[in-house]
């Protein structure tokens, strides 16, 4: 500025002339005057209006405000963030499919993608205007004149900032003067700057500390670990009043929480009451029906107690009984009777099906599958699952039986396929996992692996003879 | 002029070749000024309290009602199946309803340049976002887990999920809390000089401070008004559709849905309609009593009544036309569903509702023909209260209606609001009115800038624009 090199001394509380105000009580009044300063080439000034004056405008010579293309530009951007936030969302990070519609199509974004475009424009609009206007500006020198409260009221101002080239304290005094105002007066800057009060500092520090402290507890809650459990602000459906599996109750008899099905329940899929030999093995169903099933888990469960009470000094040797060496004890007796009743029960002795090749094929491929990593691909009890079980020595593996015993050769169709349905000793129950077609053409393979290891060569046919025979 | 007449003149007489005056009496911009913040600035009525008291009451009971359904669940509510929206949504659909005048009157009667509109437009803004803050309440709290509420919007979440953008439920919030935010931009920038008066004319250090950071440092400069007005044309022209949108997009709520006596196309046009009626006669209920008591005749005419009385004809006749055809379409469409829920609606056991909201809705509303009704204010608010509650029935009409008897007769019901559903409303009008009255108190209730720029100027310019 020119000004400081001819005035270096000036203190800074002297107060600076920072320009003039006109008062005028009619706006027809503002608008001739304000013609008249147009005219004569100011550039910096402005009129103040308590309502939207019509026909000022052209009187001062205001250009078109650049707003409507800030409100276009954020009613665009507007319209491009909702179309790419639900194509990204639903049809790309997260796709939504549903009833086999396309993943994005724009009918169903119409919706919102106008609801973001109005929002983001009439953001513009009010931010735009703001912004354009220098606004909030909560100090201004003006507010200073008391004349000046009424521009809000019922009073119009001309005012006339002294940074304009063409100011002159008493030049353009004289001419507001010629315009014929009510009023005409300066307005000067302050002489000392006002202060913020002296604790203001000290509260917002404390304030912002306060502010700190709930995100600090976060971050650190975050950043480390605790053995209490998580607290439950909210309690969602965490602790809910109702009954589970596993717990117990006073509310039945039996003190169980998990009730067993009704006696005659058949449940979805399981009726097998029409074809007892296929499904069960039997001729028929014993009067006591729980025998089937039961009798297995009971043996598995003394199985349990047996691995439970003893303590491993003898693992080898333990390891290799049979169920028949075991010592007798309570729970053994008792899997010792299952075995008798389950002996008494009326197995089938022929397959309840016709016996073609196709079923021994897939019997082959069903035992190769489920039952050969434990019982050995010829059936000695020689699977690698066994052999690297005996290897371990834990003493709680039970080798699985051979299928050349004369015990095993002897047990009627039905009982294998039992067997394989429910399991016995370690091994477990297959009958979930093998559909009883599978059942029983694994048992026909067992069957043809058994007749394997005892058949008499002269009974051979002459064409596997053939076979046998032949080196190639 | 009309405006230096101390003589009363009948601004609902039309006189050929003149415009009737839209302030009367003996008004300069002076005294419009001081009409205006007179209820800000001067001691404040006893009434005023007692209204306050009793409303901050209700408020209060409507917040404690809240809490009680957070901590126990929405099973204090009548909701039971078959009808799982039960009053909630009925609440919400009316609330928002009544929040379409506001933005109406300010955008599209703004963009149809009809004057008349500067007498109301401030108090129906205020209006349409109160009442669209006790709109939102309703689906809020109707979610159920309520600290949940942020499932409604597109926010990064632990469960790397999205909300559904083609359901009807998603644009609803995207459409109501845009339409919240646009009513409340628009608001307080067409208050934004008025808090600069009130500032200006503040003496106590409070009042200056609050109203100084409020008005943002407005001066009234004519640089500042021109882009002021542009930012309110725009703003004006972005609600004026936003309006249609808003309650077009409640509609779909019901008529995406595949539910008889909902999946109509008449929906949109209908509710639009509905709403604007709600909405004006809820302006003329609470501005017949305000303009007498706050003292604001001379602003706020009896032709501005008419003039909205004449709005509600309109739409309440559309409205009645939506109702018959509904009825027409339930049997012309041939679906036997359908034409069974348009019977039940209007024979079965909800046919109780159906009439109260035939007769509030399509008949009141035709006593403004007459022209002693429509000019006479305490028939206008009687006659407005009816509509308030034939819109209520509307909605509940549709809401419960429909859901309490659908396609399979096995699950049948019928619905019974319990003691919280009755006191939440109740509530919600305290929360409405609580609002009301602050704003009637510490802000301007008529837009006293644009209401200036309307008179005449003195010296016998007329302003035309």
């Amino acid at each position: 500025m020119a000004t400081t090199i001819e005035q270096p001394v000036k203190t800074k509380a002297e107060p600076e002339l920072l320009g003039l105000l006109a008062e005028f009580d009619d706006p027809n009044a503002l608008i001739e005057a304000s013609k008249k300063v147009r005219d004569a080439g100011y550039r910096k000034w402005d009129t103040h209006t308590p309502f939207p004056l019509h026909g000022i405008d052209e009187a001062m010579g205001i250009k078109w405000t650049i707003l409507p293309w800030i409100v276009a530009a954020c009613g665009l951007t507007g319209g491009t963030i909702a179309i790419g936030m639900q194509y990204w969302m639903n049809a790309v990070n997260y796709p939504f499919l549903i009833s086999g519609k396309p993943l994005f199509s724009i009918p169903a974004c119409i919706p919102i993608t106008f609801e973001l475009s109005v929002l983001l424009a009439a953001f513009g609009a009010f931010f735009g205007m703001l912004v354009l206007n220098q606004l909030p500006k909560l100090y201004n020198p003006l507010f200073k004149s008391e004349a000046f409260r009424r521009a809000t009221n019922d009073r119009f101002f001309i005012s006339m900032d002294a940074k304009d080239a063409k100011f002159s304290e008493i030049d353009s005094g004289e001419f507001l003067h010629s315009l014929n105002p009510i009023g005409v007066e300066e307005f000067w800057s302050d002489v000392e700057s006002p202060k913020l009060p002296r604790n203001l500092k000290l509260a917002l520090a404390l304030v912002g500390v306060l502010l700190l402290m709930p995100p600090a507890l976060v971050a650190y809650k975050r950043s480390t670990t605790t053995n209490s459990p998580r607290i439950h602000i909210v309690p969602d459906m965490d602790f809910q009043p109702k009954l589970k599996a596993q717990n117990t109750t006073n509310l039945f008899p039996d003190g169980r929480e998990v009730r067993p099905n009704i006696k005659g329940t058949i449940p979805r899929g399981q009726f097998k009451d029409d074809n007892i030999p296929f499904y069960y093995g039997l001729k028929y169903l014993p009067e006591d029906q729980d025998v089937v099933v039961i009798a297995l888990q009971d043996e598995k469960k003394t199985d349990a107690k047996k691995t439970e009470e003893k303590p491993p000094a003898d693992p080898k040797a333990d390891a290799a009984k049979t169920p028949a060496e075991k010592p007798a004890d309570p729970a053994v007796d008792a899997a010792a009777a299952e075995a008798s009743k389950l002996e008494k029960l009326p197995w089938v002795t022929e397959f309840p099906m016709p016996v073609t090749e196709k079923m021994m094929a897939r019997g082959k491929e069903r035992y190769r599958i489920y039952c050969s990593a434990c019982h050995g691909l010829g059936g000695e009890g020689d699977g690698l699952v066994s052999l690297r079980a005996m290897d371990l020595q834990q003493g709680t593996w039970v080798k699985p039986a051979s299928y050349h015993t004369d015990n095993v050769r002897k047990l009627p169709v039905g009982r294998l396929y039992h067997t394989i349905t429910h399991g016995v000793r370690k091994m477990p129950a297959y009958g979930a996992q093998v559909p009883p077609e599978d059942r029983w053409a694994i048992v026909l393979y067992l069957r043809a692996l058994q007749k394997s290891h005892e058949i008499d060569a002269t009974t051979i046919p002459e064409a596997e003879k053939r076979k046998l025979r032949d080196t190639k | 002029m009309a405006s230096v007449t101390a003589k009363p003149i009948d601004t609902t007489i039309e006189v050929p070749g003149k415009r009737t005056p839209l302030v009367t009496g003996a008004h300069d911009y002076g005294t419009v000024t001081d009409a205006v913040c007179r209820l800000a600035e001067c001691k404040t009525p006893t009434a005023w309290y007692v209204a306050l008291g009793i409303s901050a009451s209700l408020m209060g009971m409507l917040f404690g009602l809240i809490g009680y359904l957070i901590i126990t669940g929405v099973g204090v509510w009548g909701n039971r199946s078959p009808v799982f929206w039960g009053w909630p949504i009925v609440n919400f659909v009316f609330w928002v309803g009544i929040g379409h005048a506001g933005t109406l009157i300010s955008a599209i009667l703004f963009l149809f340049r009809q004057n008349w509109r500067t007498g109301i437009n401030r108090a129906a803004e205020a209006m349409t976002i109160f009442a669209v803050i006790c709109a939102g309440v309703f689906p809020g709290i109707h979610i159920g887990r309520v600290w949940l509420a942020y499932w409604l919007f597109p926010i990064p979440n632990q469960m790397a999920m999205w909300p559904n953008f083609r359901s009807p439920l998603l644009w609803d919030v995207f459409a109501v809390s845009t339409y919240a935010t646009v009513s409340l931009l628009f608001w307080y920038m067409g208050m934004i000089p008025d808090l600069a008066t009130l500032r200006d004319r503040a003496t106590g250090k409070i009042q200056q401070f609050a109203y100084g950071l409020f008005s943002l440092g407005w001066n009234g400069s004519s640089r500042h008004w021109h882009r002021y007005e542009r930012a309110y044309l725009l703003l004006a022209a972005l609600a004026a559709p936003l309006v249609l949108s808003v309650h077009t997009i409640v509609s779909f709520d019901f008529a995406v849905s595949q539910l008889p006596g909902w999946h109509t196309t008449i929906f949109p046009p209908y509710f639009v309609a509905g709403a604007v009626f709600s909405g004006f006669a809820m302006v003329l209920t609470l501005m017949i009593p305000a303009r007498t008591i706050c003292g604001i005749q001379d602003l706020l005419t009896d032709r501005h009544l008419e003039n909205m009385t004449k709005v509600i004809i309109a739409t309440g006749t559309m409205v009645g036309y939506a109702y018959a055809m509904e009825f027409f379409i339930a049997w012309y469409g041939g679906n036997r569903y359908e034409t069974f829920a348009f019977i039940n609606r209007a024979f079965g056991p909800y046919a109780w509702a159906y009439w109260i909201m035939v007769s509030c809705n399509v008949i009141s509303p035709q006593l403004f023909w007459i022209k002693k009704i429509r000019t006479t204010p305490w028939m206008i608010f009687v006659v407005c209260v009816f509509v308030n509650i034939g819109m209520w029935f509307e909605r509940f009409v549709i809401t419960v209606t429909s859901l309490s008897r659908d396609f399979l007769p096995s699950s049948w019901g019928y619905f019974k609001p319990t003691i919280v559903d009755v006191l939440m409303l109740i509530g919600s009008f305290g929360l409405f009115m609580t609002l009301f009255l602050l704003f009637c108190k510490f802000l301007p209730m008529v837009a006293m800038a644009e209401v200036k720029s309307v008179m005449p100027r003195p010296g016998g310019k007329s302003d035309h624009h």
